[in-house]
């Protein structure tokens, strides 16, 4: 698509591709290489320039929005009067090794100085916790913020105008929007979980199926067996949780004691798109409770790494392993008892847990990996 | 790193909102962004709605604040909207993420992304706010309890959008109180809570964010300390998070006191 923009007090036109994010318009399209990209996810503030004369992370803005806009990099405030007296106290100062942070650095500064003109060292402190430099320990930018407060040059703050009033269309009250929420079963060890199911079934009828690779994987959501050799089995898994979605393709190794009842499936996983990486690994052990009732122990353990344990922090994926396990251990049961597993559907779907699609296509797999 | 392909579709007024096809909506993009760099989130058509005005207004009511989807947090942290009493909500606004976050970054966002340590979600659920959402046929008007069904994902249905968030104003005896716990100020909180005390409006409150699932909200007696203890041990968070959120929750109690 085509946008025209002001970039640095000149009119720009030019072509962008929707998933530009203005860093690269900036950096690629335009040659201004001012402006640096450090983390690409908001956090460092390499990236910081003026959007409206407001600083914003570039690398999170998409250039498409800002057609029409006015953009400000480093290479733009050359002439402006506090970046001339925050460059000179800059250096004064040794606010600066190598560079890197500096441009986002800058105009961070530039802001604290025009909106905070009485801030102290502490509050300056406070507003540069969203620029990260790995060099200076900050003592020296501090301390050039300082030395530009303290003479500030003549110049007015701009001023933001109070949010326009308007009216909003109210309709009426829907407090029963929430399922209730999936119930959780597990309960929550080190570095995983424990599940355990009851199975009014014999434990010689429970262990058949267990025995069964692809029973197991059916009750999996999301999950599919591509092939299988033997104990070692190649599938994929397709998890969604609101905009995140993640495909692993991996292989698992399964292992069965029959004298025991015990069995064990380890693999591990990429997803390609993001480069997350997953390791699993579940044992489970049967007990029989007499001759027409069974108990299934199930140890879970999993690592991620990657992006996705980045966005996703530790609670929130055991909190979800722990709802992936609920569905498992219901699926399984329902399986055991020989019902299909539509409960289950019910429950994806309306927990959004899993998307419709994603669950219409378990269901075509369903079909296709039949329980002997 | 660069997201995958994508179309994207700029309306900027509801009425083309209705008229524009599915996609993933993007306000300040400040949480969908990384996701797209990251390319764990892929959609396929994404529509931005910053632009829309409409979404992008504040209204005054004799015992509410509506506040428009897409206003910003650092409008609210500036006390460009009006307050719902206390300066509660520019106390609040002022701590999430940084300044060149919080001038993209949206109220209405930061409560469809639900992000189980957002400072808005917790504390919204304390105060009793309702999201007022649009949709071709109408809309609804759902109460922040239940609109979070847990970590990034609500119960818009597809075509649904938040257009406005309604909080209630506090009565003038009313009283607060919020901690977090962060090891770098503007980082996701690693435990917080927030304690709501409104006698007028027969209000007892604490919600304690940052878990592994939707907020865990206490209510009434059930605002002290044993019955978090409780509802912690399904969070997701292990023995040192549980410690350190009833820490937060005690701070928040006691400056609510
Ligand atoms: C470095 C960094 C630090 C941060 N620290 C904090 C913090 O300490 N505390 C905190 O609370 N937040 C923090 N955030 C998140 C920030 O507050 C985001 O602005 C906010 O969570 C999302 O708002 P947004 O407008 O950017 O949403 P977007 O990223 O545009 O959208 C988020 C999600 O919500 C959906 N969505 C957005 N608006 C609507 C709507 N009106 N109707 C329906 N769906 C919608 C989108 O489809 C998307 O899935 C941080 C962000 C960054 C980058
Ligand atoms: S590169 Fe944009 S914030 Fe790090
Ligand atoms: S000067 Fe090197 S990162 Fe700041």
């Amino acid at each position: 698509m085509t946008i025209t923009l002001k970039v640095n007090d000149l009119a720009v036109s030019a072509e962008v591709a929707p998933r530009t994010h203005l860093a690269d318009f900036l950096r690629e399209d335009l040659l201004l290489t001012g402006t640096h990209i450090g983390c690409e996810h908001g956090v460092c503030g390499a990236c910081t320039v003026l959007l409206d004369g407001e600083p914003v992370r570039s690398c999170i803005t998409l250039a498409a929005t800002c057609a029409g806009r006015d953009v400000k990099s480093i290479e733009g405030l050359e002439r402006d009067p506090v970046m001339a007296a925050l460059r000179e106290a800059f250096s004064a100062e040794h606010a600066l090794q190598c560079g890197y942070c500096t441009p986002g650095m800058l105009v961070t500064a530039r802001d604290i100085v025009l909106r905070l003109p009485d801030a102290d060292e502490d509050r300056i402190r406070l507003e540069l916790a969203g620029n990260l430099c790995r060099c200076t320990g900050y003592n020296g930018i501090v301390r050039a913020i300082r030395r530009v407060l303290s003479h500030r040059p003549e110049v007015t703050a701009p001023s933001l105008p109070p949010v326009t009033r308007g009216t909003f269309r109210q309709f009426s009250l829907d407090d029963a929007a929430a399922p209730p929420a999936a119930q959780i079963s597990a309960k929550f060890t080190g570095d995983g979980l424990h599940e355990t199911l009851s199975i009014a079934l014999p434990p010689e009828q429970v262990w058949v199926a267990l025995r069964d690779p692809a029973l197991i994987a059916s009750c999996l959501p999301g999950a599919t067996i591509t092939s299988r050799d033997g104990d070692r089995i190649r599938g994929e898994m397709l998890t969604s949780l609101g905009p995140i979605q993640a495909r692993f393709k991996g292989d698992a190794t399964l292992t069965y004691d029959d004298m025991a009842r015990t069995g064990r499936i380890a693999g591990s996983g990429r997803d390609t798109a993001s480069g997350t990486r997953m390791q699993a690994e579940a044992t489970f052990r049967l007990v029989g409770n007499g001759p027409a009732a069974s108990t299934v122990e199930i140890d879970l353990t999993y690592a991620l790494k990657g992006p996705l344990a980045q966005l996703g922090r530790g609670p929130i994926v055991r909190v979800f392993a722990a709802e992936l396990a609920a569905m498992v251990a219901r699926n399984l049961e329902a399986r055991l008892r020989g019902e299909e597993t539509p409960g289950a559907g019910a429950a994806l779907h309306a927990g959004g847990l899993i998307s419709h699609v994603a669950w219409r296509w378990l269901r075509d797999l369903l079909s296709r990996f039949h329980v002997r | 790193m660069k997201p995958a392909v994508f179309s994207l579709e700029q309306p900027v007024s509801v009425a083309q909102l209705m008229q524009s096809g599915e996609g993933r909506i993007v306000a300040g993009g400040q949480s969908l962004g990384p996701m797209l760099n990251f390319r764990v989130a892929q959609p396929s058509h994404v529509i931005s709605i910053a632009q829309i005005r409409e979404f992008s207004l504040v209204e005054e009511t004799e015992d509410a604040v509506i506040i428009g989807a897409c206003v910003t947090h650092a409008a609210i942290a500036d006390g460009r909207v009006p307050d719902i009493g206390k300066g509660i909500l520019p106390a609040i606004a002022q701590g999430i993420a940084y300044r060149a976050v919080r001038n993209r970054g949206t109220i209405g966002g930061s409560l469809c992304h639900a992000d189980p340590a957002a400072d808005w979600l917790c504390t919204m659920t304390a105060l009793g706010a309702a999201v007022l959402t649009l949709r071709p046929d109408g809309g609804r008007t759902i109460p922040l309890t239940t609109f979070v069904l847990g970590p990034f994902r609500n119960a818009l249905q597809p075509g649904e959008i938040v257009q406005a968030v309604r909080v209630p104003k506090a009565s003038p005896e009313a009283r607060w109180g919020y901690y977090k716990a962060c090891r770098k100020p503007g980082e996701f909180a690693h435990a917080m809570a927030a304690v709501f005390l409104d006698p007028a409006r027969d209000i007892h409150r604490a919600v304690i964010g940052a878990v592994g699932g939707a907020p865990i909200v206490l209510e009434g007696s059930d605002v002290r300390i044993e019955s978090a203890e409780r509802a912690l041990l399904q969070s997701g968070l292990d023995e040192i998070g549980r410690i350190m959120q009833l820490a937060a929750l005690r701070r928040a109690m006691e400056q609510a006191a």
